[in-house]
């Protein structure tokens, strides 16, 4: 149910990096997120969430959100093998069946990328300007 | 087209809530309150717990409440007639707590008034593991009438807490739980955590919770002593 609160923050950075372009047009195309395993985020909620979300802002309404989730890689408490964590071996270890110690990957929830389209004209002019 | 993509562009998304939770945090260290932030599933046994613990502590400290509910102030009236300060906070529709609504109670007069705060989040084993509120410790409640697969099913949670409390013991012959299948699951999650049975029915227990809780506010003190005083020095 907080993947409504996901889809809101996403927005928000979205938000963020296009005032920070300063284009009267500038649309966002993609924005691209990763999610780890040992995070509570339901992929398909949070796609819906921010399907929804989106129309509610002009400059994101053809926006795209792509999401990877990260598998999780873990130390074992006893010898710092690394294993990925399974619910169905209750996490443990498959070499010396002790439990996760460290967690390597798979707790990350971050924005990793924002695609922005500026209209070409306005791209042109700025140009013009620097050059 | 233009693409911000360099290293720098990864941006944490709820990094907002956590910049509220250590302004929250900060706050706390300054006026000395020591925060737990309480989670479960609904009816594990917050609110009975906590209802145990005021009319138990013996004024080993001075508590205040901030219950999380969705809707109405049922556990917030429970706790009022123990004699202890307590805020509502309606959450709505959303289920969890975050860091903002905790913010606007900060400089409420009985959460400045008192040396220990306990938030009881929603009920909801899932959303508030991801919200960090500015608490010091964080507390986990599993009834054994829940099944002792839950550490299994929602290991965010269990992983990242300081205390599990099993609860409602008092009921161990009326279901098939294990004490210690529980016990080995969670601290294959979360190899630094303290698990103890209690039921707040028959006191089960209950004794060592509450010294747990003030052997956490004095180490909190000390912590924070600790800080102000490298903080002094360095200037
Ligand atoms: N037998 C038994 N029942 C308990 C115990 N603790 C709580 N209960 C009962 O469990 C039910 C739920 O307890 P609450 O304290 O309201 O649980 P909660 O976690 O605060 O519930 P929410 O705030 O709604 O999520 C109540 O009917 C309590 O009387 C216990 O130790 N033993
Ligand atoms: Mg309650
Ligand atoms: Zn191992």
């Amino acid at each position: 149910m907080h993947e409504a609160a996901i889809a809101q923050s996403i927005i928000d950075i979205v938000l963020r990096r296009l005032a920070s372009i300063r284009s009267d047009n500038a649309k966002a195309q993609r924005v691209s997120v990763i999610l780890g395993e040992f995070r509570n985020v339901e992929p398909e909620s949070l796609a819906f969430a921010f399907e929804n979300m989106r129309e509610f802002y002009p400059e994101l309404t053809e926006c795209r959100l792509d999401m990877e989730t990260i598998s999780a890689q873990a130390k074992c408490q006893k010898a710092q093998h690394l294993y990925h964590p399974e619910p169905t071996s209750f996490y443990l270890c498959p070499i010396c069946e002790s439990g996760i110690g460290c967690l390597i990957r798979g707790e990350e929830m971050d924005v990793v990328n924002v695609v922005i389209e500026i209209p070409k004209a306005e791209e042109e002019k700025r140009h013009a300007r620097i050059g | 087209m233009h693409e911000s993509a360099d290293e720098h562009a990864l941006e944490r998304i709820l990094g907002k809530n956590d910049e509220m939770a250590d302004h929250n945090r900060e706050h706390f260290r300054r006026s000395k309150t020591c925060v737990f932030n309480v989670m479960s599933a609904p009816g594990a046994g917050k609110t009975t717990v906590l209802e145990w613990t005021f009319r138990n502590l013996d004024g080993k400290f001075k508590p205040c409440v901030i219950e999380g509910d969705m809707v109405g102030n049922l556990d917030a009236d429970r706790i009022a007639k123990t004699g202890t300060p307590v805020y509502q906070i309606s959450t709505g529709r959303s289920c969890h707590l975050d860091a903002q609504m905790i913010t606007r109670l900060l400089h409420s007069e009985s959460v400045e008034k008192s040396d220990t705060i306990f938030i009881e989040n929603v009920g909801n084993l899932v959303c508030p593991a991801e919200f960090p509120l500015g608490e010091y410790k964080r507390i986990v409640l599993l009834s054994i009438t829940e099944g002792d697969d839950k550490p299994i099913k929602y290991p965010v949670i269990f992983r990242n807490c300081d205390l599990v409390l099993l609860t409602k013991c008092d009921l161990m012959e009326h279901v098939d739980f294990s004490l210690e299948e529980a016990e080995k699951r969670i601290l294959a999650i979360n190899p630094n955590v303290l698990v103890m049975h209690v039921s707040a029915k028959t006191g089960y227990g209950m004794e060592k919770w509450l010294a747990w809780i003030v052997r956490q506010i004095s180490e909190y003190q000390s912590e924070i002593k600790k800080i102000a005083h490298v903080h002094h020095s360095a200037h």
